[in-house]
């Protein structure tokens, strides 16, 4: 069979092989060939040794993001606050997605989309400033213009850890939310109309329009998206993590997370083969939890899998 | 099967960078590294070609080497090849070689120069702000110890033992610029502000930073819109990142009282260390300092050119008040808090790339920058008539109808700072005064030495994570050292600080031994 249906392959689908080729050769020099560069993980580089002849050391550069005191808590904290995103972001996408595509005036829905869109276009340097103006202990809108006129005490947002949870979740949320809608809508409008006028005619309401119709057709979107969304859950939003809370030491405990400490610790030793070590072991990380996650999927509902 | 497993995560690595569509720092660290590969070829080739193109021959004894230097600046440099063509004229001819500087914006440097370090562009002689030590364990940095008396006896004339600044293990790898090697905790402030308050004698009593209090009492409350006490670089540096003990190249293990003895300790451990944070705390209180003093991005010398602040801790010698009343555009004053001390001094050097092909000819243009005021004069400010004009009092200015702003070349980088002419906003007398400062200053006893970090790295990235914690916070007075203090000791503790003052000891003794002093 094998080498007649080969060449009727190529001869049916030829054209989309030729179209796909410049995306490939992207891929493979962008992406594949600097991944010879991973050898620098188990290495102590220097510049007369070069990325391939450096000393190997094993895997001695691991070695420090293991033997920390922090090293619980930064990976709680990036795997908690991932587990959020991804949670809450979908859940809030979609219905953020769902109450545009219900707007029947293209003019307003347009405008409303511009409006959620736009904070994520913001450079997170100025989110980081926003979040000041709003929290800061002397002249923050929240001290000055809330609790002051209500006779409260003012609360020194930057050094209680209890608040930051919410406050990087939202954030994280108010920025996201924009793009990540755009998907879902884009998918909504091409769920056949016909299955809501049916609906319609049984007399369902909005609510069962939604969880019996536009969920379901969603399904095989929310699937992809989270499991590629696991797979970078062991790398975290720098901006968010090291902007946002301005640098304060008294809420690192919940603001610390891996791309945060390996930043502070190796911002001073411009160590290559540590940096090296810390990116490849939260690829390594990411691939296991998509390859698990997607197995999962494939054992339950096997045309939901990515692969 | 333990290499099919390997193999496995491997190409796991790899596919999930591809889904990624290479967000990751991994294919960027290692694309630029690979980048870098092709660059070297390309520029290895170009020097080559260049070589054969010039006049000279290669195998002939006038031959003239090509070397690039690479450096930071806040200046400007768009007429970098007319003032380069203008240097390699006396350079040719001098010693045959002929330079060609490339300047950086300070934040690009910054970003770039673990790149640089990494040694894929094609560098001779690179610049080192804030330490050399990352040049040397990733061997970036060439052993000059023999050239350097060959070919750099004006550096050795000029800088005697504070060449050691520049050794590690007794291996010369740096040169570091002759500046200010003495100096101490100091505190600057707005003079003016003094003298319309009236507090000159009790400014001129503080002796302590506990006396600064009450000048701070005065200011707080005659002068409401000013925060009496600020954080010289914002929150992104300590507050006693210059304090009145050698800190010996980190804050890990340190000299105390100057380096009176060489004996390391701990400093955060220390009654000295707790008495600072206790008074920092005690002006948070008060108020003297800002409720956001912790998260204040903002410098002291920006804050205060918008008349917000008044003082700041920092570091102080001969001549901070002058420098700092040039920098603010207002009239500054500095108390000094103990006497300065010469200590190792590594801040800016320089270093020849260990992959160059001119080690010669780098060392002989480094000690031709340090002792021809021409050549001086031309990388820091320029052509004459052109860049810069010399005033009534034989120092630099700005041509008439330009600026700071306007002027095409400025670049202001310089290996040693009496080696030039002076700028009209310098004090008159700075070259004397450096000169004699750096004499008769007393010295530190672990001057001159350099602390290689190399064995204990592992424990360093995480002692920088625990001072992230705790160090801002509790030196600007936000955290109260009393509760907060004995958990930093211990989180140290905890991540090796011990070994990290051992290891320093032991290279301290080594070094001594040495007959280093």
């Amino acid at each position: 069979m094998g080498k007649h249906r080969a060449v009727k392959q190529v001869k049916r689908y030829g054209p989309f092989y030729i179209m796909a080729l410049p995306a490939c050769i992207y891929f493979f020099i962008n992406n594949y060939i600097p991944m010879g560069g991973l050898i620098l993980a188990f290495e102590k580089y220097t510049v007369s040794g070069g990325i391939f002849g450096s000393e190997k050391v094993g895997l001695n550069n691991f070695k420090f993001l293991f033997q920390s005191a922090d090293a619980w808590i930064m990976t709680r904290n990036t795997i908690l606050y991932n587990l959020a995103f991804i949670v809450l972001g979908t859940s809030i996408s979609i219905v953020v997605a769902y109450l545009l595509h219900e707007i029947r005036s293209t003019v307003s829905r347009k405008i409303y989309q511009t409006v959620i869109l736009f904070p994520g276009l913001l450079s997170v340097i100025i989110v980081s400033y926003l979040a000041n103006a709003l929290l800061a202990g002397d002249t923050g809108f929240i001290n000055m213009h809330l609790l002051a006129p209500l006779g409260l005490e003012p609360v020194s947002f930057y050094s209680e850890q209890k608040w930051w949870p919410f406050f990087l979740t939202f954030i994280h949320l108010w920025q996201m939310t924009g793009t990540n809608c755009i998907l879902y809508l884009a998918n909504m409008s091409a769920i056949d109309p016909g299955l809501y006028e049916a609906a319609n005619l049984d007399g369902a309401n909005r609510f069962q329009c939604f969880f019996k119709i536009t969920l379901p057709c969603l399904v095989p979107t929310i699937v992809t998206l989270s499991i590629l969304s696991v797979g970078k859950i062991f790398n975290s939003d720098f901006g968010l993590f090291y902007q946002v809370p301005m640098n304060s030491g008294a809420i690192l405990d919940v603001t610390q997370t891996i791309d945060t400490y390996v930043y502070r610790g190796l911002m001073n030793t411009a160590n290559m083969g540590m940096s090296a070590a810390a990116c490849f072991y939260q690829s390594v990380v990411g691939f296991c939890l998509v390859m698990i996650t997607n197995t999962l999927v494939r054992k339950f509902s096997s045309e939901n899998a990515m692969f | 099967m333990k290499r099919r497993m390997i193999s496995a995560l491997i190409a796991a690595a790899v596919s999930v960078t591809a889904l990624a569509g290479c967000g990751g720092n991994a294919g960027e660290t290692a694309g630029s590294g690979n980048g870098g590969e092709g660059g070297k070829e390309s520029s290895a080739s170009g020097t080559e070609g260049s070589a054969s193109g010039t006049d000279a021959p290669k195998a002939a004894t006038g031959e003239v080497e090509k070397i690039r230097i690479y450096v930071p600046t806040s200046g400007k440099f768009d007429d970098m090849d007319e003032v380069m063509a203008a240097i390699n004229e006396i350079s040719r001819e001098k010693i045959g070689v002929e330079v060609e500087f490339k300047a950086y914006e300070f934040g690009q440097w910054f970003q770039q120069y673990s790149l640089f370090l990494s040694g894929t562009e094609d560098i001779d002689i690179l610049a080192n702000y804030g330490g050399y030590l990352n040049a040397v364990s990733q061997g970036a940095a060439y052993d000059l110890t023999e050239l350097l008396p060959e070919y750099g006896q004006d550096i050795i004339a000029l800088e005697g033992d504070y060449l050691k600044s520049g050794e590690v293990d007794g291996v010369q790898y740096a040169i570091p610029i002759y500046a200010s090697y003495a100096w101490t905790m100091g505190i600057t402030y707005r003079k003016d502000v003094v003298e319309e308050l009236g507090l000159e004698e009790q400014v001129a009593a503080v002796k302590t930073l506990e006396d600064w209090g009450a000048v701070l009492e005065v200011v707080k409350e005659k002068k409401p819109e000013m925060t009496p006490i600020v954080s010289m670089s914002g929150n992104t540096a300590p507050v006693f990142q210059y304090g009145t003990w050698d800190d010996l190249g980190n804050n890990y293990g340190v000299l105390m009282d100057g380096g009176a003895t060489s004996d390391v300790v701990n400093l955060f451990e220390t009654e000295e260390y707790a008495r600072l944070c206790g008074v920092m705390h005690d002006w948070y209180e008060k108020g003297y300092s800002s409720k956001d003093i912790q998260t204040q991005t903002d410098s002291f010398i920006v804050l205060t050119q918008n008349d917000a602040a008044f003082s700041a801790i920092g570091n102080g010698d001969f001549n901070t008040s002058f420098y700092q009343t040039t920098t603010c555009g207002k009239e500054m004053g500095t108390v000094l808090i103990g006497d300065p001390v010469a200590r190792t001094y590594n801040n800016v050097t320089y270093t020849v790339m260990s992959n160059t092909k001119h080690p010669e000819a780098c060392m002989k243009f480094l000690n031709l920058w340090i002792s021809d005021p021409e050549v001086g004069t031309l990388v820091s400010y320029g052509i004459e008539g052109k860049h810069y004009e010399i005033n009534e009092n034989g120092m630099g200015c700005y041509p008439k109808g330009q600026d700071a702003s306007s002027c095409t070349y400025h670049l202001g980088s310089n290996l040693s700072n009496i080696n030039r002419i002076l700028w009209e906003s310098e004090n008159p007398d700075y070259a004397d005064l450096l000169v004699e400062s750096n004499a008769n200053a007393k010295k530190s006893a672990g001057l001159g030495f350099s602390f290689n970090t190399e064995s204990v790295t592992n424990e360093i990235t995480q002692l920088d994570n625990v001072c992230s914690k705790y160090q801002v916070g509790l030196e600007c007075g936000a955290l109260d050292p009393e509760t907060t203090l004995p958990v930093f000791i211990e989180e140290l503790k905890a991540a090796g600080i011990e070994k990290v003052i051992e290891e320093k000891q032991r290279q301290l003794d080594e070094f001594l031994a040495g007959g280093g002093q």
